[in-house]
């Protein structure tokens, strides 16, 4: 495992650059982002370990942070000011483009990975904006009414936009409908419903229908094979999988495991049933949906409907809530990063911490 | 609200709902997670009374040369995986650290297998568990051995402390460390007014334990039986080949009323005496550790697991009330209370500092001790696993206890000889292997009750306590 101190600053977030293998940003914030300032890191892996090649420091904290897809040079950042910064690595200090819409704290950025000409960001005032790098304002805003902490672009379709947010819904925009009063929501599923009895499996929790009460949702993630797959999770510590062609159906799966609320989910850029998570209660845990039926050892005598997802492995070598986590995506398939409040940015392979499988 | 408020408050919302759902207290330490720290085979050797019990004449090397094999033997592990064996031992020159590793040798496991010896007095097989415990948490090692063994009969003795320096005898506090522990225990039962009746219906209540569990066969899971052993008949001197496979300083017919007819041994008016301290004796366990992901990829049965410890130190002339301090240490670190507790292993080095530490801490006295203590078995300081380890350190220990239990009977004014060297002796036989063997009949009695958590806790001389919370799977 590598090892790299963000000293003073808490880690917030931590994304690998799409172009290089050896450069990794991470979005980190000073007194646990409550106050004070922000700094992004980028960082390279050299053969001496992790080096910080250049930082930049913001004002306020930062909560999250994304690669430009079209640039290798860009990073945005989500800063606790209200403001989206666009920085470039070739020039220090100042971010080359900065704006401020949000009335409070920014949750999320996201680059859109189909077109690559646009980006969102979400935040604790409930909107989702929609930006061109070109451009000094936004190109629209996407109500949510409700703080919105995680916000991404569908990996297989430039218009589709989804988010979570603190009212326990995942909302799905589909930017090709005409603006309307609906704003181009095309989808709302609590995340909180009951899984369809036919969905019934061993990680389901036993309960009542719909006895889950609402929770916060603080993380989501399209699946990068699966088009219609998207995992979220929050502040009930569950894990749940939903396609977003059966709203109705509730949940796929569920996972349960985590201590404390979870805080990041993000799927394997290379395993179409693998999961990765970190969460409040210091781990970062690596999961199976249980879709992956070519290998019988996932799905035990289960021929259809029920998929069993579990637990693969955990890293438990993080002292502190444990807020980002991003896969490698080059190279051999388990690498990743994850950075949290203990001030440490973790570079390891989830293989390490696998169990037989 | 300031903004860093509404911040706070944010992260705190995130936490809440969790913080009321997470299991506390017992709950929590049930729960099983890939990484605790499990036990998957704890054992011991029968304690044998120091000086006249069938393994008096059986070397603690040989003692632990039986204790691995038959873990290796009942555990079915490949000895090439156990990557350290620590053993507490409280009396032998030089820690014995020497004639273990040979013994590790000699049980088959390969040269690859480190073995280091450590010395917590009548802790040391406790503290060995709980060092391997360490090691496979820290990443250190992955599978390891605890274990304790004594031979008080052949090893106890004057020589085991050495002679304080001036330096050492001009600290006031530093010299009590050298007064006897029957001479200090005596004190204390007299300041903690604990009557001469009441530690010796402990005591007999003990022995009465005992002899019924022996008699119903409960030690006989945790045993390991020895054959073939060398035994000199004390009477004719004759040498023989003897089986042992059963703990011989159990004795038949106690009651307080007997035990009250004997002589006290520290002083005229005292309250102590052989029958209510622990017996010294011969013994040697040994507890298997790794994680449950190990065992479970190994296909290791768990007997239990391994939950928090605790070591305190109290005034040396106070060394009885260790474990009154040490229990309710490891029972924070455990996150529960002591009415979570099922079973207390406490061990009896006197009835009196026994039974005022079970007192003072407020403990059902139905809980401790469900099968008898020290005072019924000895306290080889180091061997039953942990029980086992905790009652072999005790009875150990005697011998090596020279500083805390000096042999020279002319520090000792109004007792008569024999009743001291009685007294030595079956406190320093026991000293190395008790905590060891505490853990064994801990995990076996939680087994055969249905009961989960269990405590093992012991004073140690110079003024220590130890305490250690298992749970029973």
């Amino acid at each position: 495992m590598l090892e790299f101190r963000t000293q003073v600053f808490n880690g917030y977030a931590v994304k690998y650059s799409p172009f290089f293998d050896s450069r990794i940003a991470v979005a980190s914030s000073q007194h646990f982002g409550l106050v004070g300032n922000g700094r992004l890191y980028v960082l390279g892996l050299t053969r001496k370990g992790i080096v910080a090649e250049k930082w930049f420091d913001t004002q306020d904290s930062l909560y999250d942070l994304a690669w430009s897809e079209t640039h290798e040079n860009q990073v945005l950042v989500a800063a606790g000011d209200g403001s989206v910064k666009l920085f470039d690595i070739g020039i220090d200090e100042f971010p080359i483009q900065s704006w401020k819409e949000h009335m409070r704290e920014v949750f999320a950025v996201h680059w859109n990975l189909v077109s690559k000409d646009t980006f969102c960001s979400s935040s604790w005032d409930g909107t989702i904006r929609v930006w061109n790098p070109n451009r000094p304002t936004s190109l629209f805003t996407l109500p949510i009414h409700s703080c919105t902490y995680s916000a991404s672009f569908s990996p297989h379709s430039p218009s589709l936009l989804s988010s979570v947010s603190s009212d326990s819904q995942f909302r799905l925009f589909d930017l090709r409908t005409p603006a309307s009063a609906s704003n181009h929501l095309v989808l709302t599923i609590p995340i909180h419903s009951a899984q369809a009895p036919t969905q019934l499996s061993s990680t389901q929790i036993p309960g009542p229908a719909g006895a889950f009460p609402p929770n916060e949702a603080l993380t989501h993630d399209w699946n990068k094979y699966r088009s219609s797959i998207v995992a979220t999770a929050g502040v009930d510590r569950l894990i749940r999988t939903f396609d977003i062609r059966a709203p109705g159906q509730g949940p796929l799966v569920v996972l349960p495991g985590h201590d404390y609320a979870v805080r990041r989910v993000t799927w394997s850029p290379h395993l179409s049933d693998t999961l990765l998570s970190a969460s409040y209660d210091m781990t970062c845990r690596v999961w199976t949906d249980g879709s992956a039926k070519a290998d019988p050892s996932h799905a035990p005598s289960e021929a259809f409907g029920g998929e069993q997802g579990r637990e693969l492995g955990r890293m438990s070598r993080h002292t502190e809530f444990v807020c980002g986590v991003d896969w490698c995506l080059f190279g051999s398939e388990g690498w990743v990063a994850s950075t949290g409040w203990d001030e440490r940015l973790c570079v390891w392979d989830v293989r390490e911490f696998m169990g037989p499988r | 609200m300031s903004k860093a408020q509404q911040r706070l408050s944010q992260v705190q919302s995130h936490l809440a709902s969790s913080e009321a759902d997470i299991p506390r207290g017992r709950e929590s330490i049930l729960s099983k997670s890939p990484d605790d720290i499990v036990v998957t085979c704890a054992l011991r050797t029968p304690f044998t009374k120091g000086g006249k019990g069938g393994l008096k004449d059986t070397p603690a090397a040989d003692l632990l040369v039986h204790a691995f094999k038959s873990l290796l033997a009942r555990s079915k592990i490949d000895p090439f995986l156990v990557e350290d064996i620590a053993v507490g031992s409280v009396l032998p020159p030089g820690g014995g650290a020497t004639e273990f590793r040979a013994a590790a040798l000699v049980a088959g496991f390969p040269e690859s297998t480190a073995v280091k010896s450590l010395n917590r007095q009548c802790s040391s097989g406790l503290q060995a568990c709980v060092d391997v415990a360490n090691a496979i948490r820290s990443g250190m090692i992955d599978i390891g051995i605890g274990s304790g063994v004594e031979s008080m009969s052949s090893q106890y003795g004057p020589g085991a402390v050495t002679e304080f320096s001036e330096l050492l005898d001009s600290h006031p506090e530093a010299k009590n460390c050298k007064v006897p522990m029957g001479v200090l225990s005596e004190q204390m039962a007299k300041d903690r007014s604990i009557s001469r009746k009441d530690q010796d219906a402990f005591a007999a209540s003990s022995y009465q334990k005992a002899l019924k569990a022996q008699q119903e066969g409960k030690f006989d899971a945790e045993i390991a039986p020895l054959k073939n052993v060398k035994f000199v008949d004390p009477k004719t001197d004759e040498e023989r080949m003897i089986s042992v496979n059963k703990d011989d300083g159990i004795r038949d017919g106690i009651t307080a009323e007997s035990l009250g007819k004997i002589k006290p041994a520290f002083a005229r008016d005292g309250s102590i005496h052989a029958g209510n301290a622990s017996q010294i004796t011969d013994g040697a366990a040994a507890v298997l550790l790794m994680k449950r992901s190990t065992a479970e990829s190994l296909g290791q049965s768990i007997v239990g697991k391994f939950v928090s410890s605790s070591i305190v130190g109290v005034a040396p002339l106070l060394m009885g009330i260790g474990p009154w301090k040490a229990i309710p240490v490891a029972l924070e670190k455990a996150g529960i209370s002591k009415d979570d507790v099922d079973v207390f292993e406490i061990n009896e080095a006197f009835a009196s500092q026994c039974l005022w530490c079970v007192r003072e801490l407020g403990i059902d006295e139905k809980k401790v001790n469900p099968n008898g203590g020290a005072i019924a078995f000895g306290h080889p300081l180091v061997s039953k696993s942990l029980f086992l380890l905790l009652w072999t350190t005790h009875r150990a220990a005697p011998r090596d206890l020279g500083a805390a239990f000096p042999l020279n009977p002319s520090e000792l004014p109004n007792c008569s000889k024999t009743y001291i060297e009685e007294e030595m002796l079956t406190w320093e036989s026991l000293k190395g292997c008790t905590g060891a063997r505490q853990i064994a009949t801990l995990f076996y009695e939680l087994g055969r009750t249905g009961k989960k958590i269990g405590v093992t806790s012991m004073c140690v001389g110079t003024g220590m306590g130890m305490a250690a919370v298992f749970v029973k799977e």
